[in-house]
């Protein structure tokens, strides 16, 4: 009976159920798994487990805490792409239930691990079941939006894409005030923190798969007119999730997430740092902290703003935006630092976390264009490696650059300005993979019965 | 193809103000409480 509930066929709506359901049934999912952003205030405290007060012999690093973040951002991208198909083809109901239990059992876990004081076992329960989890999560709504907005699939994704970002909002007070409530004079409160949030997460992602549906065949919204000629890089054909990779287009798009990724990653955390070395006794600490989550808040917003717009300007020209204003802007920075303008500096680097958040929240709609609705997901699951890639390279190139400038002798105020042009660089060759991106070849469409057998089939893990 | 408008199921509305504000509520006082510190920050 449990089983039959996730079953893809319990989930085909029937007729007048309102397509508005589906946004927030994702924000569920996405505003639980995005709290991975903000994982970083369990930092300190789990570096006072023993000491309560102050780090004490015995006490975890820094540098050790900080391989929770990097194991789940890795494992999001694999389980994105080793799972991608088995999602789209169980299902949304499915696929979110599979993301709730990892994601609440990685909690869960991670308190044993913090209760045991053993490091491995946060890495397994956070990184390794809970990464799990973010990258089921993550796709798991995406080509159900698709299909319930075709007629506007970039503000269906960026809307729930939107949540990925929000969710760090909501985890950050709501776990500083758990561990507030669970703290005593000699326990600091992480392992209780874990459990709620563990249970809290876990409730709340199972109420975004007992609202999610998927439409009947041949559902289409009311009054909605479906192109009579197709229009120039919109597909109406779909492709199989494995020949997408023998695609051009897959690999170009790959280069233009993950160029994109780079430079806002790169510099994003480096953020607080770079206004306070640049506006040496002019931004404190505690304002560049302020920066951060204005810039936070931009990112959040550019999913739904960018995403949105591609609707109307098409995805290839939003990218030509991203990249075209973003270079100018990562050129800009500098200039701003010389100048001393703390208001351009702001302005620049809001911008750029908008289209930072776009890039992410306007891929699904590309992906959707270049290889149609079928197998969407799990394309973009593949594609979430140039993510966990670009989290690896954006803020080793960023340190580095830094690194070498002040080792040889350059102002710290001035030690970011070839950053920023690298930055720059790599968005102009950004701009040139969205240039060569075209329509996929037919050699690569399947057949359209081939495509219904796939939707009817419904195989886990089944031959093509 | 056009589709003719399909009746909407009673009850819809009541659904989608719970849905929302089961997921905006929270957002939204996520959102207020970065931009308190934001601005506390900048006093």
């Amino acid at each position: 009976m449990a089983v039959s509930f996730l079953n893809r066929q319990r989930t085909i709506a029937a007729p007048g159920y309102s397509r508005w359901l589906i946004p927030p049934a994702a924000l569920c999912v996405h505003l639980c798994i995005g709290q991975a952003y903000a994982f970083s205030v369990f930092n300190l405290p789990m570096t006072k487990l023993i000491g309560i007060s102050q780090s004490a012999p015995g006490d975890w690093k820094l540098t050790e805490l900080g391989w929770i973040f990097s194991l789940a951002i890795f494992f999001l991208g694999a389980s994105a792409a080793v799972f991608g198909r088995w999602v789209e083809e169980g299902g949304p109901r499915r696929a979110m239930f599979t993301a709730a239990l990892c994601w609440g059992g990685g909690f869960l876990v991670s308190a044993g691990g913090v209760y045991l004081h053993t490091l491995w076992i946060i890495y397994l329960g956070y990184g390794v079941l809970g990464g799990t989890g973010l990258g089921i999560g993550y796709i798991s709504p995406v080509s159900t939006l698709i299909r319930w907005f075709p007629d506007r699939p970039g503000m269906a994704t960026g809307m729930a894409i939107m949540g990925f970002g929000g969710g760090a909002f909501i985890a950050a007070p709501f776990s500083v005030w758990l561990m507030g409530r669970f703290a005593t004079p000699t326990h600091v409160g992480v392992a209780e923190t874990f459990i709620v949030m563990g249970l809290v997460y876990f409730c709340f992602m199972m109420v975004g798969a007992a609202i999610v549906r998927v439409p009947a065949p041949g559902w289409a919204p009311a009054g909605y007119v479906a192109p009579a000629q197709p229009r120039p890089l919109v597909t109406t054909q779909n492709v199989f999730v494995y020949d997408a990779l023998k695609t051009p287009q897959f690999w170009l798009i790959w280069w233009i997430l993950c160029l994109n990724v780079t430079a806002g990653i790169g510099v994003l955390g480096q953020a607080s740092a770079m206004s306070q070395e640049m506006f040496r006794g002019r931004v404190t600490a505690v304002a560049a902290s302020g920066f951060v989550g204005l810039f936070s808040l931009f990112n959040m917003a550019g999913r739904f703003f960018w995403s949105s717009t591609s609707d109307y300007i098409g995805r290839k020209n939003t990218y030509f935006v991203f990249f075209v204003l973003g270079t100018l802007l990562y050129a800009l920075v500098p200039y701003a630092g010389a100048i001393g303008s703390i208001g351009l500096f702001v302005l620049c680097y809001a911008v750029i976390f908008s289209m930072y958040g776009g890039g992410f929240a306007t891929v699904p709609a590309y992906l959707r264009d270049m290889f149609g609705t079928r197998y969407v997901g799990a394309i973009h699951g593949l594609l979430l490696t140039a993510w966990s890639m670009a989290g690896i390279f954006g803020p080793v190139l960023v340190n580095y650059i830094r690194e070498y400038n002040v080792t040889h002798g350059v102002a710290p105020a001035q030690a970011y300005n070839v950053t920023m042009y690298v930055m720059a660089g790599l968005l102009i060759v950004g701009f040139f993979c969205n240039v060569f991106v075209k329509s996929v070849h037919e050699r690569f469409h399947m057949r359209a019965v081939e495509a219904e057998d796939e939707v009817e089939a419904a195989p886990v893990f089944g031959g093509r | 193809m056009e589709n003719t408008p399909q009746p909407m199921a009673t009850g819809n509305g009541i659904k989608l103000v719970l849905a929302w504000g089961f997921v905006g509520i929270p957002l939204v006082w996520g959102i207020v409480q970065t931009l308190v510190n934001a601005i506390k920050a900048f006093q």
